[in-house]
């Protein structure tokens, strides 16, 4: 599952993100007796699936940029009313609202599988841009989920006590 | 350094991340210990961070990925020849691990009783928003059993006698976890997490209840009836024991 949730935040649609699962899937059962390094299985496959959603989008010469510095930006703060209201569909939205750039190194250190090393193997950046771009998109982030939090309270009809579901 | 300096730095700085050698993060993390309010900053953000990765792993997947996924296997399979086929059944074995399974390969562990009841722990520690409020139990387990959720359980009479709050289900590696919040006298809460006990790897099988300090919080876990048991509060042992009883 892994997989597929990375897939459904780099190419936001449940479709797009089957289709990347199943492509990645297939070159796994087709190209994967080539790799040696039984230990770089999950790092491959997640490589695997973020070259073809840039082959995809033809974004490739987009994401290909040159090194950043690693300079990290302080993330604003989130009250605790907006802590308590998020929720799977908030984290997801607010993931899909990130710029692209940011969006991939983000979701791979909430998923909390990849070391900074191998998401940079796996987006095939400097780590020092890894741990950059996960500053600045934490940051833009955490100011997504405020907003997003607010809009779904807005949303929010009361409702008896034992009629809540 | 200031503050905010610090702040920035330590945002990114992971807790046992390896192999990354800045300078800036020793620095940061020294600042932190003589200044006790970005210490308690950096704590919320971790919190607020596992929060987070809690609920990206909870996004939901479709009910049929994995038999749309096998479904191509097999039909893979039917179109090649033999030695290509046991190739792709192996490969195929392989990914399916990665991807269904708690399997992480050689350079994760396997889910196990403390990566459960950390991120039970960290789940509960900002109070988590219930699916159904009641105070009625029978209610609540009506509820969690149409989820599809962990329902038919024994809750320790003890528990029983404290308000039920509500419930809700998460999703811990893929099985559903069922809570439920009950409210103590002081106005906190205690929190029961059941979880079918196939879900986790290297449970101890204790019948009954192991304590153990997860900062503030403490946990009771044991495992009966096919049902791993969490019950978490902030509190000490002593505390927790009231309400679900001494090992």
């Amino acid at each position: 599952m892994p997989l597929y949730r990375f897939g459904l935040s780099l190419s936001r649609k449940e479709s797009d993100a089957f289709d990347l699962t199943q492509h990645t899937f297939l070159t796994w059962a087709t190209k994967g007796h080539q790799l040696r390094d039984r230990t770089k299985v999950k790092t491959w496959l997640f490589t695997t699936l973020y070259r073809q959603f840039l082959s995809d989008k033809r974004r490739a010469e987009h994401f290909a940029e040159a090194h950043e510095d690693a300079q990290f930006v302080e993330p604003p703060h989130v009250s605790p009313s907006v802590v308590n209201a998020i929720d799977a569909g908030i984290v997801q939205q607010a993931l899909h609202d990130l710029e692209d750039r940011y969006r991939a190194p983000v979701t791979l250190f909430y998923m909390q599988q990849h070391s900074y090393r191998e998401i940079a193997e796996i987006l095939e950046i400097p780590i020092g841009t890894v741990m950059s771009r996960i500053s600045r998109g934490k940051a833009e982030m955490r100011a997504k989920l405020t907003d997003l939090a607010a809009t779904d309270a807005r949303k929010v009809i009361s409702m008896p006590k034992e009629q809540r579901q | 350094m200031n503050d905010a300096e610090a702040r920035a730095i330590l945002s990114v700085y992971r807790p046992g991340e390896s192999g990354i050698e800045d300078p800036r993060f020793e620095q940061a993390k020294c600042y932190a210990k003589s200044h006790p309010e970005v210490a308690q900053w950096w704590a919320e953000q971790q919190e607020l961070d596992d929060l987070i990765a809690l609920k990206l792993v909870s996004t939901p997947v479709p009910s049929d990925l994995k038999m749309r996924l096998t479904a191509w296997e097999q039909r893979s399979l039917r179109r090649t020849t033999w030695s290509r086929a046991a190739l792709l059944l192996a490969a195929s074995i392989v990914a399916a691990a990665v991807m269904f399974s708690s399997w992480r390969g050689p350079f994760q562990p396997a889910v196990s009783l403390a990566d459960y009841r950390d991120e039970m722990v960290s789940f509960v520690k900002v109070t988590p928003k219930l699916e159904l409020e009641s105070s009625d139990l029978s209610r609540l387990q009506e509820f969690l059993a149409k989820a599809n959720a962990p329902a038919h359980f024994n809750i320790p009479e003890k528990l029983k006698d404290l308000g039920p709050l509500g419930c809700r289900v998460l999703r811990f590696h893929g099985h559903d976890v069922s809570l439920i919040c009950f409210e103590r006298a002081e106005g906190k809460l205690v929190h029961l997490l059941v979880i079918e006990a196939a879900a986790v790897a290297k449970a101890d099988g204790a019948t009954n209840p192991q304590y153990a300090a997860e900062g503030e919080w403490t946990t009771a876990t044991w495992t009966e009836g096919g049902h791993t048991y969490l019950v978490t509060t902030k509190g000490d042992r002593t505390l927790l024991e009231k309400y679900v009883g001494s090992s």
